[in-house]
């Protein structure tokens, strides 16, 4: 998982390394593990990669050192998305961001490709002929060694981009929108699936590739996304409290309180809530820095995340009935956690519910999912997960729900994790 | 009858064509500096004339006008205007559509177009600060963190503005070492050729919300206003990029905007009218002329000006030029004769777009986007239903060539201004550069998307000022200072 940000001066008295940096940190949830600049004026390249968060990693000098009114940078879960990917192609040098997964191939190739044809062709047709030639579910943004900005989504728009200005003076594009609010920038649009987006110096330039179907992540309303973010034209808060109405609406259950496990189901639990006028309470406490746990790397890092972010506060669970909502259950070890804790803390039923369908296969755009037969939710049933969590019952929200939530048309949306059906891959 | 055009733009080219079309079949002349083709055609045809030279010389202008013994003279662009040429022709006795020096002021200094406001308490006024040195202006900067707009004191070109929104603290160091070495270019680059000013620059309070032309006609007494226009400033689609003087604009249909209402087209004429009033009492002059609002509706006073214009926009002239229906010749003599109140000006039941078509290079590098031959097939454009303006022309040994800024405009009107957008887009491709050299223009101005934009960002706005108005305190900037406190800005 990955999120991208590029940024463009139209007047060379600004300095973008400080909006990046913002930017960037408006992306973070999108990948704790690294963080990457890079900037270019008169063409000389700066660039910054580190490993852990932008807010940390990025001090005073670098942001200093960063000098441009051109630059992009990324945040990622992955070693190999989180640095800038460079090529060389003769006169051509490029520094690429991606996000996302391509078949059969790696971005070094993408990149190597690109540059290739930049030399050869218009930036937009360079744009055009990569998105016709790499299959895949990815975004990227690149610089070009001619202070020359490329930006590009793949023609099934499985991965999210926008575009928005501030004034007269930047042109942004990110994975989120969240990152344009972040420093100021108004949203203007979603680049399109099979869009090219490049800004030269006196010309934006676009490119619209041949785009037989859409498969938009449903996962990013689920869980990637910010709730404050707009993807696909669809806020993303409005999905996640259709998802909590849908919820109240399905298997209902007599309780006392409603919870959500921090932070991304409590919008879920609010709605949920007030569809069922069973009040909604913080359950629980954060320990440290806002973590996202799922996409944790490690087994063990996961476990220490939900451990140390959710400490139940007994005052609002003790004695009581408790519909707990969660996103997403992807082996159930920290959900059985999450559970033993609120029981430890004197909960008296405990009722799962998932935001999201149950998750049965892997991601081919770039997810991290574990091996199949690592997933509870192709293993067992859901009352066989109830008895391993121990909980009092425990449900999913069926994909043809989760399409409803969403509100686009479920043949425009990619729902490979749930199903095992992805929109450009023979299923073997 | 005789009629003396000055200009030489795509404003000057719709001028001429309304004034073509009146009864009394004047001759039309014209003084331009670069040669522009639609006007050189529309003199022709007329059994007028044209004669390259400089507009902005009242010698020039009048001795021409004289020779002619014209019947009066039309003043298009704003330099002439500060130049005095509209005083020099009436001087010799010969009408002039055009403002006096003095009265154009209120669009060559933004400072005194400002304090005028607030002397007059004219509604939509904003706070601002005019320097003299470039070392108290930055002064200023360094000590406020504050949204701003930076001006250069004089209209200069409409180059110069920068708006910068300084709201996040955490990025304020960056904006203000931008604001700083944006005033300091704003006296180094756009103010060094003028000396007719004492300000320099001008700090303005920064506002936002859905922009707007209001153009009048004025004789001094009576000011009769046209249908409103929008232009749109982004370089590029989608709202970004540089500044311009504007890469389109739209009509209608009708005297509003979709997203203005008719209250609020009244509350912006009551503003131009007092600001004719306000400086010919401050001048002892009369205004006879066209005169111009440039506005803003924002969420502190509603209608807001931005700046005036003594003369139609360019773009924003085409897109009303060629709508109105009464005799341009006519309304011309009324203000003339201070008869204005008698005319009854009609413009015809349309939408109107206007795109403009400019080389490559063009606003930050206009020596790039200059000296590309260019050609249109007009008649091909015309059966698709649009209109050509040329505008930065010129025509040198019998090649036309571009002048730098935007070469040429598609005029195309409808029922809607959704319907005038497509038929200008499909006239589009027959504008083309010789030399392989690239246009550009924005296919998004008056596409549902953009419209839809503008709507809501008026909506939000409105729900804000209406609030001010309610609580009564419209327009009025109130704090509160620890140890100070409360005070009205």
């Amino acid at each position: 998982m990955s999120g991208i940000l590029g940024i463009y001066a139209f007047d060379e008295l600004w300095s973008v390394s400080r909006f990046l940096y913002y930017g960037l940190m408006g992306l973070q949830h999108r990948g704790q593990e690294y963080s990457s600049i890079t900037t270019w004026r008169d063409g000389e390249i700066y660039t910054k990669a580190s490993e852990g968060l932008v807010e940390e990693r990025f001090t005073e000098s670098s942001i200093g050192k960063l000098k441009g009114y051109v630059g992009c940078g990324c945040v990622s879960t992955s070693r190999g998305l989180g640095r800038p990917i460079t090529v060389s192609k003769s006169e051509v040098t490029l520094t690429l961001y991606a996000s996302g997964g391509l078949i059969d191939t790696k971005f070094h190739e993408l990149a190597e490709f690109l540059a290739d044809e930049v030399r050869r062709s218009d930036i937009e047709q360079a744009g055009l002929t990569v998105l016709e030639k790499f299959r895949g579910g990815y975004s990227f943004i690149c610089i070009t060694s001619d202070g020359r900005m490329i930006a590009a989504r793949d023609p099934l728009g499985v991965k999210p981009l926008c575009v928005g200005g501030l004034g007269f003076d930047l042109a942004v594009l990110a994975s989120e929108s969240s990152a344009l609010d972040v420093i100021g920038a108004d949203l203007s649009r979603d680049i399109e699936p099979g869009e090219v987006f490049a800004i030269e110096k006196f010309d934006i330039r676009r490119g619209a590739a041949n785009c037989k179907r859409r498969a938009y992540c449903s996962f990013e309303y689920v869980y990637y996304a910010r709730p404050d973010s707009i993807i696909n034209g669809i806020h993303v808060y409005d999905v996640r409290r259709r998802i909590g109405l849908i919820l109240s609406e399905m298997d209902p259950v007599e309780a006392d309180v409603v919870i959500g496990v921090p932070e991304t189901a409590i919008p879920f639990a609010m709605a949920y809530s007030q569809a069922t006028g069973i009040p909604v309470e913080i359950g629980f406490y954060r320990t440290g820095r806002s973590m996202r746990t799922a996409i944790r790397p490690t087994e063990i890092e996961r476990l220490i995340g939900v451990q140390l972010k959710l400490n139940p506060i007994r005052a609002a669970v003790r004695g009581k009935r408790v519909v707990l909502i969660d996103d997403s259950v992807v082996r159930g070890t920290t959900l059985r956690n999450t559970v033993y804790l609120l029981r430890k803390r004197g909960a008296k039923d405990v009722h799962v519910r998932i935001g999201s369908p149950a998750i049965r296969a892997r991601c081919p755009y770039g997810t991290a999912v574990p091996p199949e037969d690592e997933l509870i939710g192709r293993a067992l049933t859901p009352e066989e997960i109830a008895e391993v969590i121990g909980a009092d019952s425990f449900s999913y929200l069926p994909v043809n729900k989760l399409i409803e939530a969403i509100g686009l048309p479920g043949d425009s949306l990619c729902l490979g994790c749930f199903t095992g059906m992805y929109p450009d891959i023979e299923v073997v | 009858m005789k009629v003396l055009l000055v200009g030489d733009g795509s404003r000057e080219h719709a001028i001429a064509e309304a004034l073509a079309r009146s009864v009394k079949e004047p001759r039309i002349y014209a003084l331009m500096h670069l040669i522009n083709p639609g006007i050189a055609r529309v003199c022709e045809r007329s059994g007028g004339g044209y004669r390259r030279g400089s507009p902005i010389d009242p010698i020039q202008v009048a001795d021409y006008a004289e020779e002619l013994s014209v019947d009066f003279v039309f003043i298009g662009p704003e330099e002439p205007l500060f130049h005095g040429v509209a005083d020099e022709v009436e001087r010799r006795g010969i009408g002039c559509i055009g403002a006096h020096k003095a009265v154009a002021e209120i669009e060559m200094s933004k400072a005194y177009m400002r304090r005028l406001m607030w002397k007059y308490e004219i509604p939509g006024r904003l706070r601002f600060k005019s320097f003299r040195s470039i070392e108290d202006a930055v002064a200023y900067i360094s000590e406020y963190a504050e949204s701003l707009a930076i001006k250069p004191a004089r209209q200069a070109g409409g180059k110069g503005v920068k708006v910068i929104a300084d709201m996040q603290a955490y990025l304020s160091r960056e904006k203000r070492e931008v604001k700083t070495k944006h005033a300091e270019r704003v006296v180094k680059e756009h103010m060094k050729d003028y000396t007719d000013i004492e300000d320099k620059i001008l700090l303005e309070e920064k506002v936002e919300g859905p922009e707007y032309t209001l153009q009048c006609f004025s004789d001094g007494e009576t000011v009769l206003s046209m249908p409103l226009v929008q232009d749109n400033k982004h370089a590029y689609e989608d709202d970004l990029g540089p500044e311009t003087g504007g890469m389109g604009s739209i009509c209608g249909k009708g005297l509003t905007l979709p997203f203005i209402t008719m209250e609020e087209y009244s509350r912006s004429v009551e503003i131009v009218k007092r600001m004719v009033e306000a400086v010919q009492k401050e001048t002892g002059e009369l205004y006879r002329g066209v005169v111009a609002g440039q506005m803003m509706l924002t969420d502190k006073w509603g209608p807001t000006i931005i700046e005036m214009y003594s003369r139609f926009g360019q773009p924003e002239g085409e897109n009303v030029l060629p709508l109105i229906e009464t005799d341009m010749v006519e309304i011309c003599e009324a203000i003339l004769e201070r008869k204005l109140s008698r005319i009854k000006l009609e413009f015809r039941e349309k939408a109107s777009v206007v795109k403009c078509i400019a080389p490559l290079g063009y606003p930050e590098r206009r020596d790039l986007a200059r000296g590309h031959p260019i050609a249109a097939d007009e008649e091909a454009i015309a059966r698709r239903g649009g209109k050509l303006f040329w505008s930065s022309t010129d025509m040198v040994d019998g090649v036309l060539i571009t002048g730098g800024s935007r070469a040429c405009e598609i005029y195309a009107e409808a029922d809607s201004i959704e319907e005038a957008s497509e038929i200008a887009e499909r006239c589009i491709p027959y504008v083309k550069l010789l030399d392989g050299w690239r246009l550009f223009h924005r296919s998004d101005i008056g596409a549902p998307r953009s419209l839809e934009k503008r709507r809501m960002l008026a909506d939000l706005v409105r729900e804000i000022y209406q609030y001010r108005e309610r609580r009564g305190i419209l327009g009025r900037t109130i704090d509160w200072i620890p140890g100070r406190g409360k005070i009205e800005l």
